[in-house]
């Protein structure tokens, strides 16, 4: 069995090739080609119904494509692996234990040791800053902190590919900032490739080394725009900076198009 | 973090209160509802409507009486048997039929139509159909109770799979969970609450099958005290095992709901 090391495991190429959906009578995905650099952090924009979480279950291997593949370090995707992990958009926290075993979960599937599941648990409980609600049960968490356990629970059985659904979508501003810093602290401790879907342009913008835009119906990969802002971005007060500005605003051209 | 934390304290757990997490004004209010019909009784014994209604003291006297006798326990124990071998039967059927029926959504959907016949058919029907095949034996009540109590429990527990939150379904696949460790790590779980109730449900009904049975076979159990005491006009007895009967059933029926309580305290309050 795997157990995790401490330290954090190369990451993954992730190549996307002509990859349709159909779902019904709407065509989810139509021909969409990319490719995201290992230990890159990309983020997937669109409007609501663009196809942007689909294409990203696809790259999780829970939606099987109609057309086209996905390799995943040159190998294609068969199903869900161990090599990545997810972040849900609400939690999906069990709700009858706790945040400890809750985050130990994969290990636990994996058949990982107690002991040593636990030790890893704690570990990225540490990471999301949550030490001390180890024993508490998810619903006596706020929704911040129940996606940060969501995220630890990710990164507790070390993916090399981290892939999340708009995990601050249902959380407040504030939150969603504090959040998005100690993400982007983690990810610049043990670098992972990073797939992250939002519908916030401004998240977008600050979290990503590239933004690949979406339209809906047909969805369509419209455009990649790369992000030349420097790291970490909290440190460099990247939010004030006008050149942040003017990549939001580039966003919202583009995608005020698509309504 | 300048997220706020919702930590409710431990809740219901305060061992002073008569009920767990009733306000101490509506404990005097169900004893007080209790005193009135109480008193209420006595009055109707003594006023002589019905030579048949014995006053609540001639009925608690009898029941002291009844308390202190062997029949009576030995009675206890005959129904206590069946209910135990019918009741076990039930749980022993129901909970992995159910389980299987909503891990296995075909199989669910053929099975279902007769399990809701059986909760919808009144069951006391197929009493004189089990005595003439099986004879009176505490076999056959304890068929009889399970005959009653298992299309709940299984019913329950079927819905109770159905359930299960799709994103944890989603979750655990995400996470290559093998179908074995879906069954037992989420299924299980999310379906504990449902499959209580059902316990709970089946239990009651495994006690109106019991009494039903044990009224028509007779020669058992509290049944039979009930049916001696009737026989014999001592009322105040009848009402006596009457009145015990109900009350064992209710401490079960307590104990149960207790047992719901501990394992379902993650519940948001």
């Amino acid at each position: 069995m795997t157990a995790a090391p401490a330290a954090a495991p190369e990451a993954l190429e992730i190549r996307v090739e002509g990859v349709s959906k159909v779902f019904g009578a709407v065509q989810a995905l139509e021909g969409v080609s990319l490719t995201i650099e290992a230990g890159e952090f990309v983020t997937f924009i669109g409007p609501s119904g663009c196809g942007k979480t689909t294409l990203l279950k696809m790259i999780a291997g829970l939606i099987r494509p109609d057309a086209g593949r996905i390799l995943i370090g040159g190998r294609p995707v068969e199903g869900p692996g161990h090599d990545r992990s997810l972040v849900f958009q609400d939690h999906a926290l069990m709700p009858w234990t706790s945040i400890l075993r809750n985050v130990a979960f994969g290990l636990e599937l994996r058949g990982v040791p107690k002991a040593e599941r636990q030790a890893a648990a704690r570990r990225y409980i540490a990471k999301v800053k949550l030490t001390g609600f180890e024993q508490h049960y998810p619903h006596q968490l706020s929704g911040g902190m129940q996606q940060r356990a969501g995220l630890a629970r990710a990164l507790a059985v070390n993916p090399r590919i981290l892939l999340m659904d708009e995990p601050f979508a249902s959380v407040d501003e504030q939150t969603r900032r504090l959040f998005q810093d100690d993400l982007l602290a983690v990810w610049g401790e043990e670098r992972r490739t990073v797939v992250f879907v939002t519908h916030s342009m401004e998240e977008a913008v600050y979290l990503s080394d590239r933004v690949f835009l979406i339209s809906p119906r047909p969805g369509r990969l419209v455009e990649v725009l790369e992000v030349p802002l420097p790291r970490p971005r909290a440190d460099h007060g990247v939010r004030g900076d006008p050149g942040f500005t003017r990549l939001v605003e580039r966003v919202w051209d583009t995608l005020k198009k698509l309504q | 973090m300048s997220e706020t934390i919702g930590v409710p304290g431990r809740r219901g757990r305060s061992k002073g209160r008569l009920v767990q997490g009733v306000e101490p004004a509506a404990v005097a209010l169900r004893l007080g509802s209790v005193a009135a019909l109480l008193a209420a009784w006595e009055w109707a014994g003594r006023s002589k409507a019905s030579f048949a209604i014995p006053t609540f003291t001639q009925t608690a006297l009898a029941g002291v009486d009844l308390l202190g006798s062997r029949p009576f326990w030995e009675a206890l124990g005959t129904s206590g048997q069946s209910l135990a071998m019918g009741m076990a039967g039930a749980v022993a059927v129901g909970i992995p039929l159910g389980l299987l029926m909503g891990t296995l959504p075909t199989l669910g959907r053929y099975l279902r139509v007769y399990f809701e016949l059986m909760i919808a058919i009144p069951t006391a029907a197929v009493i004189p159909l089990v005595i003439l095949t099986m004879g009176i034996t505490v076999r056959s009540s304890a068929l009889i109770v399970f005959l009653f109590s298992a299309p709940f429990i299984t019913m329950n527990a079927y819905a109770g799979v159905r359930d299960v939150n799709p994103r944890l379904a989603e979750m655990a696949r995400a996470f290559a969970a093998t179908p074995r460790q879906f069954f037992v790590k989420i299924v299980v779980p999310s379906s504990l609450p449902m499959l209580l109730v059902g316990l709970r449900y089946g239990l009651s009904r495994a006690f109106v099958g019991l009494v039903v049975a044990e009224l028509l076979l007779s020669p058992f159990g509290v049944g039979k005290l009930i049916m001696n005491a009737s026989s014999m006009f001592q009322y105040d007895r009848l009402f006596a095992a009457v009145g015990l009967t109900i009350m064992a059933a209710l401490a079960l029926l307590a104990a149960l709901q207790r047992l719901e309580g501990r394992l379902l305290h993650w519940r948001r309050p």
